[in-house]
Protein backbone atom coordinates (compact mmCIF):
# COMPACT_ATOMS: atom_id res chain seq x y z
CA UNK A 1 0.00 0.00 0.00
CA UNK A 2 0.93 3.79 -0.75
CA UNK A 3 -0.19 6.94 0.48
CA UNK A 4 0.12 10.14 -1.09
CA UNK A 5 -0.28 13.43 0.31
CA UNK A 6 -0.48 16.77 -0.65
CA UNK A 7 -1.41 20.75 0.81
CA UNK A 8 -1.23 23.60 -1.49
CA UNK A 9 -2.92 27.36 -0.87
CA UNK A 10 -4.63 28.58 -3.51
CA UNK A 11 -4.23 32.66 -3.14
CA UNK A 12 -8.29 32.62 -4.11
CA UNK A 13 -11.26 32.96 -1.49
CA UNK A 14 -12.86 29.70 -1.38
CA UNK A 15 -16.03 30.62 -2.72
CA UNK A 16 -14.02 31.73 -6.01
CA UNK A 17 -11.95 28.10 -5.47
CA UNK A 18 -15.04 26.16 -5.04
CA UNK A 19 -16.30 27.67 -8.07
CA UNK A 20 -13.37 26.37 -10.24
CA UNK A 21 -13.31 23.28 -8.77
CA UNK A 22 -16.61 22.52 -10.89
CA UNK A 23 -15.11 24.79 -14.14
CA UNK A 24 -11.62 22.18 -13.85
CA UNK A 25 -12.75 19.81 -17.09
CA UNK A 26 -12.25 20.58 -19.60
CA UNK A 27 -8.33 22.11 -19.50
CA UNK A 28 -5.46 21.67 -21.93
CA UNK A 29 -3.67 20.88 -18.65
CA UNK A 30 -5.77 17.59 -17.95
CA UNK A 31 -6.21 16.20 -21.51
CA UNK A 32 -6.31 12.37 -19.89
CA UNK A 33 -9.71 13.73 -18.44
CA UNK A 34 -12.01 12.49 -21.20
CA UNK A 35 -15.54 12.83 -19.82
CA UNK A 36 -17.55 13.97 -16.44
CA UNK A 37 -20.57 13.37 -15.94
CA UNK A 38 -23.01 13.91 -12.67
CA UNK A 39 -24.86 10.98 -12.03
CA UNK A 40 -26.86 12.26 -8.99
CA UNK A 41 -27.50 15.79 -7.52
CA UNK A 42 -29.68 17.32 -4.59
CA UNK A 43 -29.47 20.10 -1.97
CA UNK A 44 -30.21 19.06 1.42
CA UNK A 45 -33.47 21.42 2.62
CA UNK A 46 -32.53 21.60 6.16
CA UNK A 47 -28.40 22.04 5.76
CA UNK A 48 -28.59 22.95 3.01
CA UNK A 49 -25.57 21.01 1.99
CA UNK A 50 -25.17 20.42 -2.20
CA UNK A 51 -24.66 16.52 -2.54
CA UNK A 52 -22.90 15.16 -6.44
CA UNK A 53 -21.95 12.07 -7.74
CA UNK A 54 -19.75 12.11 -11.21
CA UNK A 55 -18.14 9.82 -13.25
CA UNK A 56 -14.87 10.26 -14.57
CA UNK A 57 -13.63 9.16 -17.26
CA UNK A 58 -9.88 8.56 -17.85
CA UNK A 59 -7.86 8.00 -21.00
CA UNK A 60 -4.13 8.34 -20.67
CA UNK A 61 -0.87 6.54 -21.79
CA UNK A 62 0.57 4.30 -19.57
CA UNK A 63 3.94 1.71 -19.91
CA UNK A 64 3.13 -1.49 -22.00
CA UNK A 65 3.07 -3.78 -19.11
CA UNK A 66 0.35 -1.64 -16.91
CA UNK A 67 -1.40 -1.73 -20.89
CA UNK A 68 -1.08 -5.75 -20.72
CA UNK A 69 -1.61 -6.29 -17.09
CA UNK A 70 -4.92 -4.34 -16.59
CA UNK A 71 -6.38 -4.87 -20.25
CA UNK A 72 -6.63 -1.21 -21.49
CA UNK A 73 -5.74 2.41 -20.58
CA UNK A 74 -9.05 3.89 -20.21
CA UNK A 75 -10.62 3.81 -16.14
CA UNK A 76 -13.78 5.14 -14.75
CA UNK A 77 -13.76 6.52 -11.03
CA UNK A 78 -16.80 7.34 -9.02
CA UNK A 79 -16.74 10.08 -7.15
CA UNK A 80 -18.82 11.47 -4.46
CA UNK A 81 -18.58 15.51 -3.23
CA UNK A 82 -20.08 17.74 -0.83
CA UNK A 83 -20.47 21.48 -0.22
CA UNK A 84 -21.48 23.09 3.08
CA UNK A 85 -21.73 26.69 1.96
CA UNK A 86 -22.48 27.84 5.88
CA UNK A 87 -18.90 25.93 6.84
CA UNK A 88 -16.96 26.73 3.63
CA UNK A 89 -16.10 22.92 3.42
CA UNK A 90 -15.74 20.87 -0.16
CA UNK A 91 -15.12 17.73 0.56
CA UNK A 92 -14.78 15.22 -2.43
CA UNK A 93 -14.26 11.41 -1.84
CA UNK A 94 -13.33 9.38 -5.12
CA UNK A 95 -12.46 5.61 -6.21
CA UNK A 96 -11.76 3.76 -8.96
CA UNK A 97 -14.65 1.54 -10.68
CA UNK A 98 -12.35 -0.20 -13.31
CA UNK A 99 -9.27 -2.67 -12.57
CA UNK A 100 -9.99 -2.29 -8.73
CA UNK A 101 -10.31 -6.31 -8.49
CA UNK A 102 -6.16 -5.41 -9.45
CA UNK A 103 -5.69 -1.72 -7.96
CA UNK A 104 -7.48 0.47 -5.75
CA UNK A 105 -6.82 4.04 -5.60
CA UNK A 106 -9.50 5.93 -3.25
CA UNK A 107 -8.80 9.74 -2.99
CA UNK A 108 -9.91 12.07 -0.48
CA UNK A 109 -9.35 16.27 -1.33
CA UNK A 110 -10.86 18.81 0.83
CA UNK A 111 -11.15 22.75 0.43
CA UNK A 112 -11.25 24.95 3.32
CA UNK A 113 -10.67 28.72 3.79
CA UNK A 114 -7.15 29.16 5.02
CA UNK A 115 -7.32 29.44 9.38
CA UNK A 116 -5.14 32.47 8.79
CA UNK A 117 -6.46 34.14 5.77
CA UNK A 118 -9.92 33.88 4.85
CA UNK A 119 -9.05 35.35 1.67
CA UNK A 120 -6.74 31.86 0.72
CA UNK A 121 -8.40 28.40 0.47
CA UNK A 122 -6.18 25.44 1.53
CA UNK A 123 -6.55 22.49 -0.36
CA UNK A 124 -5.77 19.27 1.36
CA UNK A 125 -5.31 15.44 -0.97
CA UNK A 126 -4.70 12.25 0.31
CA UNK A 127 -4.99 8.99 -1.93
CA UNK A 128 -4.19 5.24 -0.98
CA UNK A 129 -3.06 3.15 -3.56
CA UNK A 130 -3.21 -0.55 -3.23
CA UNK A 131 -2.43 -3.38 -5.37
CA UNK A 132 -3.82 -7.18 -4.47
CA UNK A 133 -5.36 -10.22 -6.36
CA UNK A 134 -3.41 -11.31 -9.94
CA UNK A 135 -0.87 -8.13 -8.66
CA UNK A 136 0.17 -8.78 -5.38
CA UNK A 137 4.04 -10.18 -6.64
CA UNK A 138 4.25 -7.74 -8.63
CA UNK A 139 2.31 -5.15 -5.69
CA UNK A 140 5.54 -2.82 -5.15
CA UNK A 141 6.26 -2.29 -8.76
CA UNK A 142 2.50 -1.26 -9.45
CA UNK A 143 2.22 0.73 -6.68
CA UNK A 144 5.68 3.14 -7.13
CA UNK A 145 4.17 3.04 -11.06
CA UNK A 146 0.91 4.61 -10.18
CA UNK A 147 2.40 6.75 -7.11
CA UNK A 148 4.26 8.31 -9.61
CA UNK A 149 1.40 8.71 -12.37
CA UNK A 150 -0.73 9.82 -9.41
CA UNK A 151 2.09 12.76 -8.60
CA UNK A 152 2.13 13.70 -11.75
CA UNK A 153 -1.76 13.86 -12.12
CA UNK A 154 -1.98 15.94 -8.93
CA UNK A 155 0.08 18.43 -10.20
CA UNK A 156 -1.61 18.78 -13.81
CA UNK A 157 -4.69 18.58 -11.39
CA UNK A 158 -3.25 22.19 -9.52
CA UNK A 159 -2.46 23.79 -12.77
CA UNK A 160 -6.24 23.07 -14.14
CA UNK A 161 -7.51 24.69 -11.35
CA UNK A 162 -5.37 27.43 -11.36
CA UNK A 163 -6.50 27.76 -15.19
CA UNK A 164 -9.87 27.48 -14.22
CA UNK A 165 -9.32 30.41 -11.55
CA UNK A 166 -7.63 32.61 -14.05
CA UNK A 167 -10.56 32.44 -16.48
CA UNK A 168 -13.21 33.23 -13.60
CA UNK A 169 -11.28 36.29 -12.89
CA UNK A 170 -10.69 37.32 -16.32
CA UNK A 171 -14.40 37.05 -16.65
CA UNK A 172 -15.02 39.15 -13.63
CA UNK A 173 -12.78 41.66 -14.82
CA UNK A 174 -14.97 41.91 -18.44
CA UNK A 175 -18.03 42.15 -16.75
CA UNK A 176 -17.21 45.11 -14.68
CA UNK A 177 -15.45 46.84 -17.62
CA UNK A 178 -18.62 46.36 -19.76
CA UNK A 179 -20.88 48.96 -20.19
CA UNK A 180 -23.98 48.64 -18.15
CA UNK B 1 -16.81 18.55 -22.74
CA UNK B 2 -18.23 15.98 -24.75
CA UNK B 3 -21.00 13.53 -23.22
CA UNK B 4 -19.73 9.50 -22.75
CA UNK B 5 -22.93 9.71 -25.33
CA UNK B 6 -22.37 11.93 -28.11
CA UNK B 7 -26.82 11.87 -27.80
CA UNK B 8 -26.39 13.27 -24.25
CA UNK B 9 -23.51 16.48 -24.88
CA UNK B 10 -26.65 18.86 -26.10
CA UNK B 11 -28.57 18.20 -22.50
CA UNK B 12 -25.38 18.39 -20.81
CA UNK B 13 -24.12 21.60 -21.90
CA UNK B 14 -27.37 22.98 -20.83
CA UNK B 15 -27.09 21.57 -17.40
CA UNK B 16 -23.38 22.27 -17.30
CA UNK B 17 -23.68 25.78 -18.40
CA UNK B 18 -27.31 26.01 -15.61
CA UNK B 19 -25.07 24.29 -13.18
CA UNK B 20 -22.15 27.12 -12.69
CA UNK B 21 -24.33 30.13 -13.27
CA UNK B 22 -26.64 28.51 -10.16
CA UNK B 23 -23.64 28.20 -7.88
CA UNK B 24 -21.78 31.37 -8.26
CA UNK B 25 -24.98 33.37 -8.09
CA UNK B 26 -27.50 31.35 -6.44
CA UNK B 27 -25.98 28.69 -4.01
CA UNK B 28 -23.18 30.08 -2.55
CA UNK B 29 -25.31 33.54 -1.49
CA UNK B 30 -27.47 31.03 0.82
CA UNK B 31 -30.11 30.47 -2.02
CA UNK B 32 -31.25 26.93 -1.67
CA UNK B 33 -33.73 26.30 -4.69
CA UNK B 34 -32.28 24.47 -7.50
CA UNK B 35 -32.92 25.93 -10.55
CA UNK B 36 -31.60 23.21 -13.05
CA UNK B 37 -33.48 20.56 -11.58
CA UNK B 38 -35.33 20.20 -14.97
CA UNK B 39 -31.85 20.30 -16.94
CA UNK B 40 -30.49 17.83 -14.95
CA UNK B 41 -33.07 16.01 -14.86
CA UNK B 42 -33.12 15.76 -19.29
CA UNK B 43 -29.58 14.90 -18.94
CA UNK B 44 -29.74 12.15 -16.21
CA UNK B 45 -32.62 10.59 -18.35
CA UNK B 46 -30.07 10.44 -21.48
CA UNK B 47 -27.26 9.26 -19.36
CA UNK B 48 -28.43 6.70 -17.32
CA UNK B 49 -29.85 5.05 -20.57
CA UNK B 50 -25.81 5.61 -22.11
CA UNK B 51 -24.67 3.52 -18.86
CA UNK B 52 -26.87 0.81 -18.88
CA UNK B 53 -25.70 0.24 -22.29
CA UNK B 54 -21.89 0.49 -21.68
CA UNK B 55 -22.68 -1.57 -18.78
CA UNK B 56 -21.53 0.53 -15.83
CA UNK B 57 -24.87 1.11 -14.01
CA UNK B 58 -23.61 -2.40 -11.96
CA UNK B 59 -20.04 -1.21 -11.24
CA UNK B 60 -21.32 2.54 -10.00
CA UNK B 61 -23.97 1.18 -8.01
CA UNK B 62 -21.17 -1.33 -5.82
CA UNK B 63 -18.59 1.44 -5.95
CA UNK B 64 -21.20 3.94 -3.87
CA UNK B 65 -20.55 3.27 -0.29
CA UNK B 66 -16.18 3.44 -0.83
CA UNK B 67 -16.87 6.79 -1.64
CA UNK B 68 -19.50 7.56 1.06
CA UNK B 69 -22.07 7.88 -1.45
CA UNK B 70 -26.00 7.46 -0.83
CA UNK B 71 -27.55 7.47 -3.57
CA UNK B 72 -29.07 5.01 -5.31
CA UNK B 73 -30.19 4.29 -9.08
CA UNK B 74 -34.07 4.27 -9.03
CA UNK B 75 -34.36 1.56 -11.73
CA UNK B 76 -31.18 -0.63 -9.96
CA UNK B 77 -29.82 -2.74 -12.57
CA UNK B 78 -27.90 -3.16 -15.84
CA UNK B 79 -30.64 -5.03 -17.76
CA UNK B 80 -28.27 -7.89 -19.19
CA UNK B 81 -29.27 -10.57 -16.98
CA UNK B 82 -33.26 -10.08 -17.14
CA UNK B 83 -35.57 -11.05 -19.55
CA UNK B 84 -35.62 -12.85 -23.24
CA UNK B 85 -33.34 -12.06 -25.62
Amino acid sequence: MRLFEATHVFKYDWATVSLANWRKYPSEKTPHVRHVEVLNQEVDPVTGVLRTERLIMVCQNVPALVRKVFGGDTSYVLEYSEVDPNQQTLVMQSQNLTFSNLLTVGEHITYRPHPENAAHTTFTQSAQLKASGALFRLANRIEDMCWNRFNDNAHVGRLGLELALSRILAERQAMVQAPQ
Amino acid sequence: MESIDSKCTPLKHEFDACFTRWYSEKFLQGDKTNECEEAFKKYQTCLRAALKEKGLTKMIGEARPTVGSAFADDDGDDGGSKGSK
